[in-house]
């Protein structure tokens, strides 16, 4: 019987924190090991925390959209044999322990009921994660608006500001009775109340903080810790935020780290190496066993003449100096009006609920290998773009994916994928479907053959397409369909343009 | 995929090579291409062996003067073969630096020339094996060589660019530079120490134009005390081989020509970019005043091709060609809060005796911009430190934004000032302004008091002077 926290996991060597997307669980639900918990979204992934024990979910600490370094406390797990009284003393020693042991790494400890029995010391700095935990809080005698022409200083004002403090209630001890940050401590206290320097009155939560004075090193260590400089006191020269009012931010905030779970390997042979999978193969792994077993995939394949495409796109390239189109950019742009032309294929399918959404606009995802894997950035609306914003974006997302600078929004959704091995000079393949998409288009690469038209042998370029459907939602003839509507579009590219 | 990549860089000077590092760094798969060697002019023919060669310069000179603190040093002689020598070493070692840095970042390196034979598509010749390069993004990175003028070309006995001042078999009795920018200035400085009978010629009216006239100023007296003779406002119009060397014919200002002979010629004047042969015409790059137009971010109007440094245009600084370097990868990777080169906090030196550093505004640039400003100075006579040294030649000179305090300009002349540079270049960047330096303690005694002295100056409250 004991009480056990949920913490941000560190998945990944980089990850050093993690912005809570959905709560998978609700309060009072009870859980085995191996469910999924809540997702989780990184600037690399997005992933669900699957729980390590079995439990009971009871408080849920942190709301979300809120991004929190790994180790922070996310949840409190217990039996509910437990009292809500145990969990709010464990919570609270939790945060006092935080602070103490703020910068130092703790393994991840069971705190049993027991240790958290002695009343914990008055938390001074402890985070604001929770309603339950100990907060600032203003006396009702003291709060209102500051009037106009109230002496006071530059930071009482704007504490007064940000707490909703009315200075005009509070004896000032400074020059000509100016109200001075000390003054409002005090009086706070004397009414009954609690304010502690350093202590953010908000969750801390991303957001627009470029207004605030800060100084250079004040504004990045608050980006590198999520620290929001708007909780920030500004105690530096000229009214600024300075490194130690935002150190003072993160002495309060929860700093506890999970050891890595360093996994002990089985003695190996000589010259074999193993490698642990890292998040982001665990996530492929995950996603396409899952879509392999779930979808019942077909594949339909059709030769494409290239020919009047590799015309345009060279007539189009040596005409502009501002463009590089790529066969795989003109794809991109075809299959988009495919798409738009035969919609059940620019699809997403929720099996749960047995709905198919179709899109109005055909969201492009472009499987990029990048070392150690693949991501799948989109090219949105890619219906409605011209060939040069496609050619850019594209260029431009496929270096990011490789430098792992794309944001979340850039690689998550999409309502169709297309995956290229043309380069690699892949005649034909067959990719698997990127739930909850329902079709994956596989392009090889664009070669001379020896095909009969009109009667006569002659050498053309060619390409071999192959679409992989999910039987459940799109049947063959309609993959056929669109694979003709594709072949019309490449062969008469002039099409595109329409 | 062989030969394909997502960043190729062309040219490993302080810009390429940097840009190479930079990439590999973000995880790009990156190639730098290089036909001599790494590390480029700055390496190999500029900035570091001519800082070898100038040691060896000073170090002759404090010999000279040693006798003033007590020090008795007979038959000194000099061998320029062996300072030469020290010159090569230094270059090759940091040669040698460089390349494991990149070998380090996992960086491709190939030795051969290239050409873009398409977007996105180089072609590298290797000593006649041809290599076809594919890349996302491609980096031109060529430089700059030294600019011949009409009338003299290179080649012509007797007539050397950096390249051969920097490794002379034996020193010439006289020499004479045209232009006295950074490397004229340098090089006079340098071989007037070695003991040759240096001339200095400079088409515009004052030594070293690009600085603060003071500084001009400042310096023409200098190099004149130590019997370099100056001509401003002169241009070289012919030079042609003599048994005695070389004989230049010079245009003054006023018509009058003259004609001086000199064992050797050192031309100095500005440098032209590295453009022909890379099929730039052919993809239709869009040029400037000689040099490869590009944006803030170094893209020029092809899809998916840059260039930074030298080629992109002025100043030709092997910081500048850093710092676009990494602006531009990082750009193009992604970089969150990358900001733009900001070309008024670029510092300028020049490492001649005495040493001229320099970042932002002169006085008169300040004043035409119609800027209120305030002027801030000291005399590193008046400086401990300097006196204490032997060498108190120099000053501290500050152009100050008479109504916010911001550092608009400041110009250094002395020993060492090129370490001294960059608490304004910080200053600046940080937008510190005079009262935030007049606040800071400056530890005593330094040469770098001289700079707090001048704020003090410019604040009208200075406590030295």
């Amino acid at each position: 019987m004991s009480i056990q926290p949920i913490e941000v996991p560190k998945w990944g060597l980089t990850m050093e924190e993690g912005t809570l997307s959905r709560w998978l669980v609700e309060e009072g639900q009870s859980f085995s090991k191996g469910d999924e918990l809540c997702e989780i979204e990184t600037s690399k992934i997005a992933n669900a925390l699957e729980a390590s024990f079995d439990g009971v979910l009871r408080r849920i600490v942190v709301q979300p959209g809120v991004t929190l370094p790994v180790g922070a406390l996310l949840a409190v797990a217990a039996p509910t044999t437990v009292d809500d009284t145990a969990i709010d003393a464990w919570l609270a020693a939790r945060q006092g322990a935080a602070a103490a042991v703020a910068g130092t790494v703790a393994p991840v400890t069971t705190a049993p009921v027991a240790a958290a029995q002695p009343e914990p010391e008055p938390v001074v700095s402890a985070p604001q994660q929770t309603s339950q935990a100990p907060i600032d809080s203003v006396p009702a005698a003291l709060r209102g608006a500051t009037p106009d022409d109230m002496p006071a200083t530059v930071h009482a004002l704007r504490l007064a500001q940000r707490e909703g403090i009315d200075l005009s209630r509070i004896a000032g001890s400074g020059r000509d009775g100016r109200v001075s940050v000390a003054d409002i401590a005090r009086a706070v206290q004397a009414a009954g109340g609690q304010l502690s320097p350093g202590n953010p009155s908000q969750t801390v939560q991303r957001g627009d903080d470029s207004a605030v004075l800060a100084t250079p090193i004040a504004r990045r260590l608050a980006r590198e810790h999520a620290v929001d400089l708007r909780d920030c006191r500004a105690t530096g020269s000229r009214g600024r935020v300075c490194r130690a009012d935002v150190q003072a931010v993160l002495a309060g905030r929860n700093q506890r780290i999970a050891g890595e779970q360093g996994d002990t390997m089985p003695d190996l042979q000589q010259g074999c190496t193993q490698q642990s999978m890292s998040a982001m193969r665990r996530t492929i792994a995950a996603r396409l066993q899952a879509s392999k077993q779930d979808a019942p995939h077909y594949r339909v394949c059709m030769d494409m003449d290239l020919e009047a495409m590799l015309a345009l796109k060279n007539t189009l390239n040596q005409a502009t100096a501002e463009l590089k189109l790529s066969v795989n950019d003109l794809m991109i742009k075809a299959t988009a009006h495919a798409l738009i032309r035969v919609p059940q294929l620019n699809a997403q399918y929720d099996p749960q609920r047995q709905v198919v959404t179709l899109f109005a606009d055909a969201d492009i995802a472009v499987a990029v290998s990048i070392d150690g894997g693949l991501i799948t950035p989109i090219i949105p609306a890619a219906n409605r773009k011209s060939l040069a914003e496609i050619s850019g974006m594209m260029r431009d997302l496929a270096t990011r994916a490789q430098a792992g600078t794309l944001k979340a929004s850039e690689f998550q959704g999409g309502s169709f994928s297309i995956s290229n091995l043309g380069m690699y000079g892949v005649s034909q393949f067959d990719a698997i479907i990127n739930p909850p998409q329902v079709a994956i288009l596989a392009l090889g690469a664009a070669e001379q053959r020896a095909v009969v038209r009109d009667g006569e042998l002659c050498v053309r370029r060619q390409m071999t397409a192959s679409l992989s459907s999910d039987h459940r939602v799109v049947d063959g003839a309609l993959a056929a369909t669109f694979l003709r509507e594709l072949k019309r579009l490449v062969e008469t590219p002039a099409l595109l343009m329409v | 995929m062989q030969g394909t990549y997502d960043v190729a860089v062309v040219g490993a000077g302080p810009g390429g090579y940097v840009a190479a590092l930079r990439a590999a760094q973000l995880g790009l798969r990156t190639l730098l291409v290089e036909k001599d060697s790494l590390g480029g002019i700055c390496l190999n023919w500029g900035c570091i062996p001519t800082k070898a060669m100038l040691k060896g310069a000073e170090v002759l000179h404090t010999c000279r003067e040693a006798s003033r603190y007590g020090v008795q040093l007979q038959g000194l002689s000099f061998d320029i073969a062996a300072l030469v020598r020290h010159s090569r070493q230094v270059s090759g070692t940091l040669v040698q630096g460089v390349a494991y840095l990149l070998k380090k970042q996992g960086v491709t390196v190939l030795s051969g020339t290239a050409r873009m034979v398409n977007k996105g598509q180089l072609e590298v010749d290797c000593d006649g094996s041809l290599q076809q390069v594919r890349a996302r993004h491609i980096v031109l990175a060529t430089g700059a060589r030294a600019r011949a003028l009409p009338g003299v070309a290179f080649g012509t006995p007797g007539i050397w660019s950096y390249r051969e001042a920097l490794q002379p078999d034996t020193l010439p009795q006289s020499l004479v530079i045209a232009g006295s920018g950074a490397i004229g200035a340098e090089f006079a400085s340098l071989y007037s120490d070695l003991g040759v009978q240096v001339t200095l010629l400079e088409r515009a009216t004052r030594i070293m134009p690009l600085e603060d006239a003071d500084v001009s100023q400042y310096m023409r007296t200098q190099f004149e005390a130590r019997d370099i003779q100056v001509h401003t406002g002169v241009s070289l119009e012919q030079a042609a081989p003599v048994t005695a060397g070389v004989e230049c014919q010079l245009l003054h200002e006023d018509g009058k020509r003259q004609r001086i002979t000199a064992e050797r010629l050192l031309l100095a004047a500005g440098v032209t970019p590295n453009v022909e042969g890379l099929g730039l015409e052919q993809l239709g790059v869009t040029m400037a005043g000689g040099f490869v137009a590009v944006d803030q971010w170094c893209r020029t109007n092809v899809a998916g091709l840059y260039a930074i440094g030298d080629l992109a245009g002025g100043p030709c600084l092997a910081h500048k060609a850093s710092h676009q370097a990494v602006v531009c990868i990082e750009r193009l990777a992604g970089v969150e809060q990358v900001e733009p080169l900001d070309h008024s906090l670029i510092p300028s030196c020049v490492y001649s005796r005495p040493q001229v550093a320099s970042v932002g505004l002169t006085e008169q640039q300040a004043r035409l911009q119609g800027l209120p400003v305030r002027i801030g100075r000291f005399n590193l006579q008046a400086n401990g430190k300097a006196l204490a040294s032997g060498d108190a030649s120099g000053f501290v000179k500050t152009v100050v934004a008479a109504d916010t305090g911001e550092i608009l300009g400041a110009h250094l002349v002395g020993h060492e000032v090129t370490e001294q540079i960059h608490l304004l270049a910080l200053a600046q960047q940080l937008e510190a302004g005079d009262e935030d330096l007049a606040r800071t303690i400056f530890a005593h005694p330094t040469l770098s008091e001289a700079i707090h002295e001048s704020m003090l100056h410019a604040l009208g409250r200075p406590l030295h002077q």
